[in-house]
C-alpha cells in the first residue's frame, strides 16, 4: 500500500493476479471454487502464505454485475470447468429503448453472483487480519463501462455500435457506471483495500486513439473518479493490449497506479509516472522488450509468456530489469507479470518472481 | 451509362467505406447491368484487401474491419441467388474453429470473412470445438489448412491436443496448421508442432495466402 502512495516500503512488493496459480496450488478447478467459495478463499490464502507475494484477490472478471444487469434481457453466462464463466448469450442493443430492458438497479447483496464475490472479499480480509497479515491487501475488481457494455452486447457488436451509433454507445456506458460502482462500494465495504479496473476494448488493437479519447475514455475517467470519491481506496488501472500510442491519455484517467501488461515498461514509465497523480506501476515480467517496433514503426506489445514458458533464471532476469526501470526515480513499483498468471504457470516461476523482489528490490535499490 | 469497370469500382469503394446500404445499391446496379456475379465478388474482395491494408497501416481499426466484413456479408446475401453460377475462384480449403473450452470468436470470424473474400473455401466449425470434431471434419473436408483459434491461455493445451490427434491419425502431413489468438506465441507453436502462429487476423490471412502460393 505504501508503494501505491508513492512512499518507500522496505522492498519492492510483488503483486500478481493469482487467480489461476492459487487454484492450481490448492488443486481446485475454477468451477469447484465457484461452487464453493470457501475453496477459493482457502486457495488464495494458502498460496499467498506458501509463495509470499504481497496480495490476495477475489474471483476477478467473472461478470457478476453483467449477469445481474443483463439477465432480464436474455444475457446468459456459460460455466466452464477451469475458467471464469464465459458469455453464452448477449443482449441486443439497437436503440435506446433496448437499454431499458437491462437491470440498472443491481443490488450486490442479493443479485446473481455478486453476494458470492462479496463473501470472498470479506473472508479474505478477515482471515488475513486474523493471521496478523494486515499488510497483505485484498484486491478486488471493477469493470470499466466500455468493457461492461462490450461484455453485455458481444464484443463485435460493441465495436460496430461505436461507429454506427456512438451516442447510443455513450448512453450505454453511462448506464453501466452505476451498477458497477455500487458493486465496488460493496466490495470495499466488505474489506477490499484496492480496486483493479481494466479496459480490454480500447487499446490500439481495437479502436483508434480518437475514438478512445472521444467515446470510451470519458466514462473510464468518470468511473475511476467515482470509485475514488465514494470509497477512498486506490485504483490500479490495467490498459489491456497495446496502448503505446495513447499513454498520455491513460495517464489522465485518475488511477493511482497502472498495470501495463504486455507493453514496454520503460515507455510506460516515461510517459505516465508522476503524471496526473500516477504514483506507481505494477508488472514488468513478460512486458515487451524495450523499443521493439514493427516495420511501420509501431511499438509492439507482444504477449510474452515468461512466467508460463520461461525458466526461473529468465523470470529473475526480467524481474531485475523491471525493478531497475520501475524504481529509477524512487519508489512506486510493484513487481508482477503481464496478465493473470495462467493456469499452467510452473510454480517455481512464482517462487523466482518473489525471490527476485527480495534479491534486487530491497530499498535503497542498487542494481 | 457507367462502364463495367466503373460499376465494379463503385462496389469496391463501398466495401472500403463499409456503407452496407450503398454497397447493396451498387451490387444491384452492377447486376442490372449484367456484370457477372463472380466479378462483383472479386470487386468486393479487392475492397476487403484495401480494408486489410488500411488496418495494417493503423488507418482502420477493429470496428472498421467488422463493419466492412458485415457489409460484405450483407451484400453476399443479395448476391446469393446469382453466385451459384459464379466462376469458381477457390484458392484453397480452410477448416477453422475456436478450440474446446473457448467461445471467443471475433478474430476467427474476421479471418473467415477475409478468407472468403480472398477466394478460399472455408469450413467454419464455430467455437468450443473438441479435438474429435476437428479430426472428423478434417477427414471429411480434406483441407489445405487447419486453423485453430483461442483467446484464453487455458485454450493452448487444446490446440496441442488437436495436432497430436492429427499425428495419431496420420493426417498431419496433409495440411498446414495455423494457430491464432493473443496467448499464442511462436515458441508455443513450435513446441506443439504447428506450421505458424499469428496474433492478428490480417497477418494470418497473409500466411495462408503465401502457403497456397507455395503449393500452387
Amino acid at each position: 500500500m505504501l508503494a501505491l502512495e508513492g512512499k518507500q516500503p522496505d522492498r519492492v512488493p510483488v503483486v500478481l493476479y493469482p487467480r489461476y496459480n492459487a487454484l492450481r496450488y490448492a488443486q481446485h478447478t475454477f468451477a469447484e471454487a465457484l461452487d464453493d467459495p470457501e475453496k477459493y478463499v482457502a486457495a488464495q490464502l494458502s498460496a499467498q502464505r506458501r509463495f509470499q507475494y504481497d496480495s490476495v484477490h477475489d474471483y476477478n472478471m467473472m461478470g457478476p454485475v453483467e449477469e445481474a444487469m443483463g439477465r432480464p434481457a436474455g444475457f446468459k453466462l456459460k460455466y466452464v470447468k477451469d475458467d471464469a464463466p464465459m458469455v453464452e448469450a448477449s443482449v441486443k442493443i439497437k436503440a435506446s429503448p433496448d437499454l431499458e430492458k437491462l437491470n440498472a438497479k443491481v443490488d450486490p447483496s442479493i443479485d446473481g453472483l455478486c453476494p458470492k464475490v462479496l463473501w470472498v472479499v470479506k473472508q479474505l480480509k478477515l482471515r488475513t487480519m486474523e493471521k496478523g497479515e494486515p499488510r497483505v491487501p485484498v484486491i478486488t475488481w471493477g469493470s470499466c463501462p466500455s468493457r461492461t457494455a462490450a461484455v453485455l452486447m458481444g464484443y463485435d457488436q460493441w465495436f460496430m455500435l461505436l461507429i454506427r451509433n456512438p451516442e447510443l454507445a455513450m448512453e450505454f456506458m453511462e448506464l453501466c457506471i452505476g451498477p458497477w460502482l455500487d458493486m465496488v462500494i460493496s466490495e470495499v465495504d466488505s474489506g477490499a483495500d484496492l480496486v483493479w479496473v481494466n479496459d480490454p476494448v480500447s487499446s490500439a488493437d481495437c479502436i483508434s486513439r480518437a475514438h478512445y479519447e472521444k467515446y470510451t475514455q470519458p466514462y473510464e475517467k468518470k468511473f475511476i473518479a467515482a470509485i475514488k470519491d465514494r470509497t477512498g481506496v486506490p485504483v490500479i488501472f490495467h490498459p489491456c493490449g497495446n496502448w503505446h500510442d495513447r499513454l498520455d491519455l491513460v495517464a489522465q484517467n485518475g488511477a493511482d497506479a497502472l498495470f501495463p501488461g504486455t507493453m514496454d515498461l520503460s515507455l510506460v514509465y516515461e510517459k505516465t509516472m508522476g503524471v496526473n497523480n500516477v504514483k506507481a506501476l505494477n508488472g514488468g515480467v513478460g512486458s515487451a522488450r524495450p523499443n521493439t517496433k514493427d516495420l511501420k514503426g509501431t511499438t509492439l506489445a507482444e504477449d510474452a509468456t515468461t512466467l508460463l514458458n520461461g525458466k526461473p533464471e529468465e523470470v529473475e532476469r526480467e524481474a531485475k530489469r523491471a525493478i531497475k526501470i520501475g524504481t529509477q526515480r524512487g519508489p512506486g513499483f510493484l513487481l508482477g507479470g503481464n496478465c493473470f498468471p495462467p493456469l499452467d504457470v510452473p510454480l517455481i516461476n512464482i517462487d523466482a518472481l518473489v525471490y527476485s523482489a527480495r534479491k534486487y528490490g530491497e530499498y535503497p535499490i542498487s542494481i | 451509362m457507367m462502364s463495367k469497370e466503373d460499376l465494379l469500382q463503385q462496389v469496391s469503394e463501398q466495401i472500403v467505406a463499409y456503407d452496407a446500404d450503398k454497397l447493396i445499391e451498387s451490387v444491384k446496379n452492377a447486376l442490372e447491368h449484367n456484370v457477372p456475379s463472380y466479378e462483383i465478388v472479386l470487386a468486393m474482395s479487392k475492397g476487403m484487401q484495401v480494408v486489410g491494408h488500411k488496418f495494417e497501416d493503423k488507418e482502420y481499426f477493429l470496428p472498421d474491419l467488422l463493419m466492412a466484413a458485415e457489409a460484405m456479408k450483407t451484400a453476399m446475401d443479395v448476391l446469393g441467388p446469382y453466385v451459384t453460377t459464379a466462376k469458381a475462384t477457390a484458392t484453397g480449403k480452410v477448416l477453422i474453429g475456436t478450440v474446446e473450452g473457448d467461445i471467443h470468436d471475433i478474430g476467427k470470424n474476421i479471418v473467415v470473412i477475409f478468407l472468403k473474400s480472398a477466394g478460399f473455401e472455408v469450413y467454419d466449425l464455430g467455437t468450443d470445438v473438441p479435438a474429435k470434431r476437428f479430426i472428423e471434419e478434417a477427414k471429411a473436408v480434406n483441407p489445405d489448412i487447419l486453423g485453430m483459434s483461442g483467446l484464453l491461455s487455458t485454450s493452448l493445451p487444446a490446440m496441442g491436443e488437436v495436432i497430436e490427434a492429427l499425428k495419431r491419425e496420420g493426417m498431419r502431413g496433409r495440411m498446414k496448421v495455423l494457430l491464432g489468438g493473443s496467448p499464442v506465441t511462436d515458441d508455443f507453436g513450435k513446441r506443439v508442432g504447428a506450421d505458424a502462429t499469428t496474433n492478428e487476423a490480417i497477418s494470418g490471412i497473409r500466411i495462408m495466402e503465401n502457403w497456397m502460393k507455395e503449393k500452387a
